[in-house]
């Protein structure tokens, strides 16, 4: 008996051990662990949209996240859309609620800043504190609206879906007519040298500049590229005087309707990803289509 | 009270070569046939597994007199464990370039039989200067171990090395596969055991 109280006093002393060493080790490393996670974010966001070095940003350009709750009141649904709105000369937040087809619904003031606003929790209590108890609301998904000089440069789409192995995290940027203007691959498992080849140029670039007609209906094919494509695509490693602006605009030409070639033995990595664009992208269009609507007929002056 | 006679550097080179523990121990073979499909790979998981197993090693080796006997596994998993998280948070905080590249490895490294067994075999009884040097010569073991099966698996399946074309072509998709690295893995032990058996008949023993 003695020994069994020995041994569970001893494991318990243990877990609690080890529990407080990774607890402190947490609260030590989480704000620098979310300071790096946002700035891949950021980057990755300017770079989608066609800003780096040699093309450097506008420099009243800013980010304006819409946030997409889902919100059920007894039997029914509605979509409500945190947006960012300009009262007075500040940014605040309104919830603008729409119905599933599309029709407003009402529209409250949440008390929230835009920093505040992209904590998830922060988000959370200040809903609860506006919407009436028997609203149950549940987080959707964000959305990044780029503006600059009063005019919207284009959308920015975080974006989820099953891969090979477990899920593949995206960013999708698409200007204002929903053509798409690039496609990051954030997050994945799929297999090295297979699947995450995803990963590389000659893979995600094929998506660049697709208008949205054309996305709608993209498929994956087969066939091996052609060498002359492979080379335009892998941007990175072009060489002076490789493409003139004539080969340059011919090539664009030719393959802008073209479908995805498939990366070799994978298939379902690269189906997986092209049906995912194409997904994030159509909803996205069709949301935003609804908001913008809404918006202008209940005269709300988003700020972007 | 050290039951090994062996000294510092006489444990150190035994992991790496006459204790490795892929091609000798044949411990932690789960990594070393599915994640050593590039060179990459090898260093990012060698390098993890390194740190991992030197300071699980110590901790062990520090707290050993302590720890009761019949929860040895438990008390090692745990110890484990908590270096791994904590290893894992560093990366993410401090050093986000490498963490974009290993995180996923890293996590992994709680389920290795390498560091248990290391722990049990070693660490448990012996002090801690000679913990430390074994741990890091099998650390660095496996680190070599993982390299040269990416090498080979890396060039061979995708005519790469470090993420260069080397080759231009890719000669076996194969070898990319996890059924290629029980082949690999499985030659390369032959490989280094026949390395082995000349060396010493040159030595004469």
């Amino acid at each position: 008996m003695k020994e069994i109280v020995k041994i569970t006093f001893a494991l318990t002393l243990s877990c609690v051990i080890a529990a407080s060493a990774m607890g402190l080790t947490f609260t030590v490393t989480a704000k620098a662990k979310k300071h790096n996670h946002l700035m891949s974010v950021q980057n990755a966001m300017m770079d989608l949209l066609g800003f780096g070095e040699d093309h450097p940003a506008p420099s009243d350009l800013t980010f304006h996240n819409v946030y997409r709750y889902i919100v059920k009141d007894g039997g029914k649904k509605f979509l409500g859309y945190m947006v960012p709105v300009e009262k007075a000369g500040k940014e605040v937040y309104e919830m603008v609620m729409i119905d599933l087809e599309g029709k407003f619904v009402e529209k409250l003031e949440v008390p929230i800043s835009e920093g505040q606003a992209e904590e998830a929790h922060d988000r959370a209590s200040a809903l609860e504190k506006v919407l009436p108890p028997n609203q149950f609301f549940t987080y959707a998904d964000a959305s990044a609206v780029a503006t600059a000089g009063g005019e919207r440069l284009g959308y920015v789409l975080p974006g989820k879906f099953p891969g090979f192995r477990t899920f593949i995290h995206v960013l999708v940027a698409m200007d204002p007519q929903f053509e798409l203007l690039g496609l990051e691959i954030m997050e994945h498992e799929e297999d090295a040298g297979l699947g995450a080849e995803i990963e590389q140029e000659y893979f995600k670039n094929q998506f660049k500049r697709k208008s949205f007609e054309i996305l709608k209906g993209l498929e994956v094919v087969k066939k091996p590229m052609p060498q002359e494509y492979k080379k335009y695509l892998e941007k990175s490693k072009w060489v002076e005087g490789m493409f003139t602006e004539e080969q340059i605009s011919e090539i664009r030409k030719q393959y802008k309707a073209s479908d995805i070639h498939a990366i070799t033995a994978a298939t379902i990595s690269s189906k997986a990803v092209t049906d995912g664009v194409k997904n994030i992208a159509k909803k996205f269009a069709y949301r935003i289509g609804k908001l913008d609507g809404v918006l202008e007929e209940q005269d709300i002056h988003a700020a972007f | 009270m050290s039951t090994t006679m062996k000294s510092n550097t006489q444990l150190f080179m035994d992991g790496i070569l006459k204790e490795n523990p892929i091609f000798k121990l044949a411990l932690s073979m789960c990594p070393a046939v599915g994640i050593s499909t590039s060179v990459m790979n090898g260093i990012l998981l060698g390098t993890a597994v390194l740190f991992v197993q030197v300071f699980s090693s110590c901790t062990i080796s520090l707290i050993r007199n302590y720890i009761h006997p019949k929860i040895r596994i438990p008390t090692y998993t745990l110890t484990i464990a908590t270096w791994v998280t904590v290893i894992d948070l560093v990366l993410a905080a401090y050093v986000p370039a490498a963490y974009k590249a290993m995180g996923m490895f890293v996590r992994l490294i709680v389920a290795f039989a390498i560091i248990t067994m290391r722990l049990e075999m070693f660490a448990c009884r012996e002090p801690l200067g000679k913990s430390f040097w074994d741990g890091l010569g099998m650390g660095l073991g496996f680190m070599f171990a993982m390299i040269v099966l990416g090498a080979v698996r890396e060039l061979l399946g995708s005519g790469m090395l470090l993420g260069y074309d080397v080759l231009g072509f890719k000669p076996l998709l194969f070898f990319v596969l996890p059924s290629a690295g029980f082949f690999v893995v499985g030659l390369m032990m032959a490989f280094f055991n026949w390395i082995e058996v000349a060396y010493n008949r040159k030595k004469g023993v």
